[in-house]
């Protein structure tokens, strides 16, 4: 065909095979409309109910905490609540008349349930704005009373449904509290990258404690899915979207029947434990007292409580195992000791003439034995805490090679145990001293620290390094308490002569056998060990801050331990009874009574 | 009776029928407009059904105009109104606006719409200038012309349109006869590419491989995530509900729960409870919103009102003995058909999700407007492309 001025014209029957083609087209078109709207239309649609579709999380449940032998000190528990689905109460309009909807529904259901309103309007409104997708929750942990009648009454409220949200249990209640920490609800910081945080409700994040440094570990990873519901709540079919990830469990080095017996030992005292394994730096039970149930932090801390957990002049929440820091006393003598073999000119049976009191300048330092010592060399002053003795030893060897061996064995620094919050405590030195209180580093100060008195700082964790590096001759190990696959490597090793390990251990079992500890025998298993005094100023009053280091078996240890107890009388008193306790769960003993001759002998154990 | 060559006679031979289906496809979208947007919080969004209106009185003050003017007189000025559109696409990148992640907006309007009309007129100009080979160099002179801007199109990124320029290019040159054995050749080999990308897709999802080569396969098809998220959910609908996956499962529900005679005007739910995100109802997805209120009844009086316009498009075209006119009616009567097909096809989940409009009915006034002009030069064809039986009745 050919155009009105003779040029070739496009083929009329391409156009109407385009035509042919565009009909067909629209034909496969209907038809498919076809299949969805009539044909499968009844899967889409009920005659009596409308369709909705619901998000739904799935929890990935927070990893348990267990303890070395398995026994479970953390986990979950199913919390039912009554959620609204706000999105299915849609009115047309403004969000108000949809918000003014809900608001009338949750004041319908409460006198139906029978149960106070715990939703507030704003609350409402909130989750309007905030988190329209999400169930928005009315009621937290309802009992099993309450779900019965809901679930009688169900098909009068549609756009509820029962939610089971994981909860976070401690089923041992206030078990190691300071270690675990505890979990929050909140929401996730800044939701992960290209998703829209109204998609989410508040997790749990762990704070403080094991739960905080574990909170990745422990994390499991929400899931989703979209389920398609008609009024009466029934449940069409499920389309996965993303499938939950439950959180890892963390197995620590804990023993929790050795925590419980060191937490009994404390109870009604304030103070602080650390049983260690000093041949690895596994903690095989820390705890600090006063404690707390975890479980009342649980959904949410309830106002009222978190203040007076606050402002509790014992500090509850105070770990004082890492986070206290108190004068070592006596306790830190070893270590002045072993400074002292670190010096060529040395002699350990050299003898000092103690006569109670000692005297340098114008500084006069008491011995706790108000009649001296009188001769004695440092085997038998570590066995009787002579304080004469140490001063002069303090003094003989000098604060750089004293401060250099304590800093070796962690004085003033974190030990690194796998705990958020460490305290680093305080080793101070001449240049400190100078640039904190602007006054000179003067022998005194040499001699205070050579006693583990003065300025010096420990906590008890600190002291707990120094009990497994003695008992395992030298290697400093870091504290942990989450079970490693491989045993580890020592952070350091102390270069500790045969002789001064004979000698000062020779003198810590002394101090059990027949010195100032002896209150801590046990039949059948050699203990070692050293009773400490700490005597601090508080605003005037004074106080005894009364320590215990020990470990065991004195030839072989395999367990060292520290226990401070906040004003006490004496370590040896106070303390060494307490330490007997938890070694006798450790290594048994047929009576729980300390050998006789133990109360034989007179009651002057002081220091 | 008639002056031969006066205005009377040209109005007797406008088509009343394509005028009258187009204003009822524009009542519709007012109406579901309405529908989609009176739910909306903001009062300035619940007003978009009269700015629609509006957009459409505008329109049809444009359709009219070009109707009375001879189509060929404007033909003659294409390669003006390309280089204009050219422009802007070029200028886009430079001072656009962004919405949703995509720059593709300048002075209020979006360029990549007169552009589709535009590479339609310059087509059917140059195809139809006298003498003119229709051979490999005229194949190749397309390519160019659509090429450039489909490129700066697909830069914005916006490949919904970019795409609509395949098969109008395609029904142009397959009506005009250019070089049947290279256009042949070529279709086949785009078929394969895009098999080919398809397959890729399909095979980094069902086959499990580290992940370092699955995301360099992925980036061997040269596209960008988010279209690649949309093959993906094409393929595996349950992949991501609640990302990508989530309009088009939400839109299936919205359609299929319309059943036969649907729930009636005003009363849908689905958009409304806003499982439908209100961003995308009144646009892309009118065509759910219609389809849940109007069921199986409304939806086929939709797409015979759309049949009807693309035939009385193509029987100007038959009628034509003009090539210019011809060529130029395919070309616009496809532009319109792509999106009528591929907008309804992506809704019930036939196809891959792609952001293009219902003609008439979807919220879009640069869109709509470029669709009424459109229509106006298909009715010029109409009334100025039957010379010879003018001059010889």
């Amino acid at each position: 065909m050919e155009s009105y001025d003779g040029q070739k014209l496009t083929d009329s029957w391409r156009i109407a095979l385009i035509a042919l083609l565009f009909g067909l087209a629209l034909l496969y078109l209907a038809h498919a409309l076809y299949t969805v709207q009539v044909v499968q239309s009844s899967a889409f649609s009920s005659d009596q109910a409308r369709q909705s579709i619901r998000r739904v999380q799935v929890p990935g449940a927070r990893g348990r905490i267990l303890d070395r032998k398995g026994v479970c000190l953390a986990e979950n528990r199913a919390s039912y609540c009554i959620a609204f689905y706000v999105e299915e109460l849609r009115k047309r309009g403004k969000w108000l008349n949809t918000i003014n909807a809900v608001n009338e529904n949750v004041d319908k259901l409460a006198s139906v349930l029978g149960i106070p309103r715990e939703l507030s309007y704003t609350s409402i409104s909130n989750h309007v704005i905030k988190s329209l997708p999400m169930p928005l929750i009315a009621w937290k942990d309802v009992d099993a009373v309450t779900l019965a009648r809901w679930a009688e009454r169900a098909e009068q409220f549609p756009g509820v449904d029962i939610y089971v949200q994981p909860e976070r249990y401690y089923p041992e209640k206030s078990l190691a509290f300071h270690l675990l920490g505890y979990v929050r609800r909140d929401r996730p910081p800044q939701s992960r990258p290209g998703e829209k945080s109204h998609f989410y409700l508040p997790e749990m994040y762990g704070r403080e404690g094991l739960e905080g440094k574990y909170n990745a570990w422990l994390t499991g990873q929400l899931g989703e899915q979209l389920i398609r519901v008609d009024a009466r709540g029934y449940k069409y079919n499920v389309w996965d979207g993303e499938p939950a990830v439950p959180g890892r469990d963390l197995q620590l080095t804990l023993d929790a029947s050795l925590q419980r017996v060191l937490e009994k030992t404390l109870s009604e005292k304030r103070g602080a434990g650390v049983v260690i394994d000093p041949r690895n730096g596994e903690i095989l039970a820390m705890a600090s007292a006063p404690t707390f149930n975890p479980n009342e932090f649980i959904p949410m801390i309830r106002d009222g409580l978190w203040k007076r957990l606050t402002e509790d002049d014992e500090y509850p929440l105070l770990n004082r195992a890492i986070q206290g820091r108190y004068a070592p006393g006596s306790i830190f003598k070893p270590v002045t000791a072993f400074a002292a073999f670190s010096q060529t000119n040395f002699n350990p049976n050299a003898i000092h003439h103690c006569t109670g009191t000692f005297e340098l300048g114008t500084m006069r330092l008491r011995c706790w034995d108000t009649y001296g010592h009188q001769d004695i060399a440092l085997r038998r002053a570590i066995e009787q805490s002579c304080n004469s003795y140490f001063c002069n030893l303090g003094y003989q060897t000098g604060p750089a090679a004293l401060i250099s061996q304590a800093k070796t064995l962690g004085f003033g620094q974190k030990t690194g145990i796998d705990l958020p919050g460490e305290s680093s405590g305080l080793l101070p030195d001449s240049e400190w001293k100078v640039e904190r209180l602007g006054e000179k580093w003067r022998p005194g100060d040499t001699c205070q620290m050579a006693i583990g008195q003065g300025l010096l700082l420990a906590t008890p964790l600190q002291m707990a390094v120094l009990a497994a590096t003695i008992a395992n001759g030298g290697k400093v190990y870091k504290p942990h308490l989450v079970k490693k696959d491989n045993p580890p490597e020592p952070l350091r090793s102390m270069n500790w002569s045969e002789e001064a390990l004979t000698v000062i251990k020779g003198g810590m079992r002394d101090v059990v056998l027949q010195g100032t500890g002896r209150r801590v025998q046990l039949c059948g298993t050699q203990v070692s060990g050293k009773t400490g005094t700490a005597e601090i100023d508080i605003k005037g009053v004074r106080h005894k801050n009364t320590w215990f280091l020990a470990y065991a078996p004195s030839d072989a240890p395999t367990v060292a331990l520290v226990i401070l107890v906040e004003d006490g009388e004496s370590g040896g008193k106070t303390v060494a009874p307490l330490a007997r306790q938890v070694l006798v769960s450790i290594f048994g003993e047929s009576t729980n009574e300390p050998p006789t001759h133990v109360e034989a002998l007179s009651e002057t154990g002081g220091d | 009776m008639f002056k031969k060559n006066g205005l009377l006679a040209r109005f007797r031979l406008f088509n009343p029928l394509m005028l009258m289906s187009m204003l009822c496809l524009i009542f519709i979208g007012i109406l579901y407009i309405y529908s989609s947007c009176s739910v909306r919080e903001d009062a300035d969004l619940q007003q978009l059904y009269l700015r629609h209106a509006w957009a459409a009185v505008l329109g049809l003050l444009l359709y009219f105009t070009v109707a009375f003017i001879n189509y060929k007189k404007i033909l003659k000025w294409s390669w003006f109104i390309y280089a204009v559109v050219l422009i802007l696409l070029i200028l886009v990148p430079f001072i656009g606006d962004s919405q949703m992640g995509a720059k593709r907006w300048l002075f209020g309007i979006q360029p990549s719409e007169p552009a589709k009309l535009g590479v339609v007129m310059i087509l059917a100009w140059v195809y139809s200038q006298r003498n003119v080979q229709r051979g490999m160099g005229l194949f190749f002179l397309t390519v160019l012309l659509v090429g450039i801007p489909g490129f700066l199109i697909l830069l914005q990124p916006d490949l919904g349109t970019a795409m609509v320029l395949v098969p109008t290019v395609f029904m142009m040159l397959f009506a005009s006869n250019v070089a049947p054995k290279l256009l042949w050749g070529s279709t086949l080999a785009g078929l394969m590419v895009a098999g080919l990308i398809m397959g890729t897709v399909y095979f980094t999802e069902t086959v499990t491989m580290p992940k370092e080569r699955k995301e360099s396969l992925i980036r061997m098809t040269c596209l960008r995530d988010h279209q690649i998220k949309r093959l993906q959910v094409f393929m595996f609908p349950d992949k991501d509900l609640h990302g990508s996956g989530y309009n088009r499962r939400q839109s299936e529900i919205a359609v299929g729960s319309g059943g036969a005679w649907g729930k009636g005007y005003l009363k849908g739910e689905h958009y409304m409870l806003g499982y439908l995100p209100p961003s995308v109802s009144s646009n892309d997805f009118i065509f759910a919103v219609l389809a849940e209120e109007a069921g199986f009844a409304g939806t086929v009086i939709v797409l015979l009102l759309f049949l009807f316009m693309t035939w009385t498009g193509l029987w100007v075209a038959f009628r034509c003995r003009d090539d210019g006119g011809r060529i130029l009616c395919v070309g616009v009567v496809t532009v319109m058909f792509s999106h009528i097909f591929i907008n309804i096809a992506m809704t019930i989940g036939l196809m891959p999700i792609t952001g293009l409009p219902l003609p008439f009915i979807s919220y879009g006034r640069t869109f709509m407007l470029t669709m009424m002009v459109g229509l106006g030069l298909v009715q010029s064809v109409s009334m100025y492309g039957r010379e010879e039986e003018t001059r010889f009745s």
